[in-house]
């Protein structure tokens, strides 16, 4: 009974110690976490409610906030031509970044260059490169309408025509950004097991249905995991625009997050910038939430 | 090369693979050959992917026309302190979530693995908000602040730590260390893997970071590179394009360097990425 007593004490004095440990190694994390995350995301809600310049005292609006969304022709432009990018760059990328990685998979000699190369655009920064790719696209001096006027062409609007600027955006994406889908898929390509595809050969698959029936489903968790991934990135496409094209040519390419921008930086329409961001917030957080319901349902995840 | 001579889809792969990435480099080339022009002939058709003149006072004149030297500093600056802090900040919670037991743990845990999916974009308005009531617009330190931690950095030095053989410390714990000593004198040195991998990814991600400074810095003095990089090529005109890419092919250095000297450990750092759904 005595001893009893002696060790729940010691227990609870060790208890006491691990909570006051744990907690002291915690505390720049918690810190900087609540300072810069949570809060951030509470004031962004909070926001939403007001009109607000930065200098004025913030003033309670209520929804009005949230019913402009609704009826602003730029805010719903943007939201439209977001999902335009989602179209365009999701399937560039989940689906050309898989051929690419199969292809190289395939590759039997200069593999280390092929990756390489693919790989590297993706860590410079894209900033310098897209100003770069700003003056290879320009219509009458720069370098591919060079080559398109060789070929017997005319020079193609790149940056100026409404509709041309997706093209170009999406080949600028596809140079910058394909590395990192490449990479998810051929590490996941190496991690499927050899004895699947001799099993295959044994029973004489050819090599297309090889892809579709053994690649393709062992695959579906990286297929997945690519998808969500680059559906939240182009969510959140700022610098493409911004840099090769500043929204335009007039609001064509303005996103989600370029609108932010403008009405909370240019126009100093905090409360309604707060708004956007806050909707904006709540789409990713939806698709994340769809990430982790759905990656137990449609994926196969174990070999055997 | 008899196998691959009987093998003509393996060759024509290959080929296609091969001018794939002559592509994927040519802009790279393109620069280069282009920052050595006379600034005149920037766009003088046709356009060169090997220099064909060596014009290296281009980029003496970014340095001179603008406070790039300044810039480079700044961004090595913000980058450094980013990710030295980092480090000292994922180690001591990867090492709380591996290792001690304590009240809450687990929803702290899920708390900040949640923190994952706030986009920065969506935090850009109340960040600044949050940086102007504390007078910081303007300042390195409203870059460097958020940048601190990283929720996606904690979750692999804790992944990583938990599979530390608990032996090691309990020794340490026999010869009367503290929590403290055992977190910098056997986790730290232990974790050296997959620190070397947060640290890689951490420098890319500042090194690379333009929205931020976009947002929170006007003055040039006090610009990091991909920013100024933007101010100088909205302030020259294009018939001095040369110098701006000279800017644009000095900025491609450092990632350049991290990449060949970390190679192994960026590619490690996004296969897990990729892996931790």
């Amino acid at each position: 009974m005595k001893g009893q007593k002696i060790t729940s004490v010691y227990i609870k004095s060790k208890n006491r110690k691990n909570n006051v440990a744990g907690y002291l190694f915690l505390a720049p994390t918690l810190i900087l976490f609540i300072g810069f995350n949570f809060i951030p995301i509470i004031l962004a809600f909070a926001l939403s409610f007001t009109k607000y310049n930065l200098i004025t005292t913030p003033e309670f609006i209520g929804l009005e906030n949230i019913m402009r969304i609704f009826h602003d022709s730029n805010t719903l432009i943007s939201f439209h031509n977001t999902f335009k990018f989602l179209l365009i760059l999701v399937p560039i990328h989940v689906g050309l970044g898989l051929i690419l990685a199969f292809l190289v998979y395939k590759a039997k000699r200069m593999q280390f260059f092929f990756r390489t190369a693919i790989y590297f655009p993706s860590i410079v920064t894209t900033a310098s490169v897209a100003i770069a790719w700003g003056y290879i696209f320009s219509t009458d001096t720069g370098v591919i309408n060079y080559f398109v006027r060789l070929l017997g062409g005319s020079n193609i609007p790149w940056l100026t025509d409404q509709t041309m600027v997706y093209v170009t955006i999406g080949l600028f994406s596809f140079w910058k950004f394909i590395g990192t889908t490449f990479l998810y898929y051929f590490i996941g390509l190496q991690n499927i097991p050899e004895g699947y595809y001799e099993a295959a050969r044994i029973d004489g698959s050819s090599s297309l249905h090889t892809f579709f029936h053994i690649t393709i489903p062992l695959l579906s968790p990286t297929i997945f995991f690519v998808m969500i991934t680059n559906i939240v990135g182009v969510f959140q496409i700022f610098d493409e625009p911004y840099l090769l094209t500043a929204g335009g040519p007039g609001t064509a390419t303005r996103t989600v997050a370029l609108q932010i921008y403008q009405t909370a930086f240019k126009e100093m329409n905090i409360g309604y910038g707060a708004a956007i961001s806050f909707l904006l917030f709540l789409i990713i957080l939806v698709i994340t939430l769809i990430q982790y319901a759905g990656q137990n349902k449609w994926v196969v995840y174990d070999y055997e | 090369m008899s196998k691959l001579r009987k093998d003509p889809l393996q060759i024509l792969l290959l080929i296609c693979l091969f001018l794939l990435c002559v592509l994927m480099l040519a802009p790279f080339l393109w620069i280069i050959s282009t920052s050595l022009r006379l600034p005149a002939d920037s766009f003088k058709l046709p356009p060169s992917f090997l220099p064909t003149s060596f014009h290296y006072e281009n980029y003496v004149k970014v340095f001179t026309s603008f406070p790039f030297a300044r810039t480079i500093f700044n961004s090595l600056k913000v980058a450094v302190i980013v990710v030295v802090s980092n480090i000292i900040v994922s180690t001591m919670a990867g090492y709380a979530f591996a290792r001690i037991s304590f009240k809450g743990k687990d929803i702290i845990f899920l708390f900040i693995l949640a923190g994952m999916m706030i986009p920065t974009q969506a935090k850009l308005v109340p960040t600044y908000i949050v940086m102007a009531k504390l007078g910081l617009v303007g300042t390195h330190a409203s870059l460097i602040l958020p940048a601190m931690i990283s929720p996606l950095n904690i979750f692999f030095v804790r992944q990583f730590m938990m599979t530390i053989p608990a032996s090691y410390e309990e020794a340490a714990y026999l010869d009367g260390a503290g929590r403290i000593c055992i977190w910098w004198q056997i986790f730290i040195p232990m974790s050296k893997s997959v620190i070397i991998m947060v640290s890689l990814l951490s420098f890319l991600a500042s090194w690379n970071d333009f929205i931020n400074p976009l947002i929170f810095l006007s003055k040039e003095e006090v610009m990091t590179l991909p920013l100024a990089l933007k101010t100088l090529s909205g302030t020259m005109n294009t018939g001095s394009a040369s110098v701006v890419l000279a800017g644009v092919a000095v900025s491609l250095v450092v990632p350049t360097i991290v990449y060949i000297v970390g190679q192994k450990h960026i590619i490690k750092g996004v296969a897990l990425s990729g892996l931790k759904s």
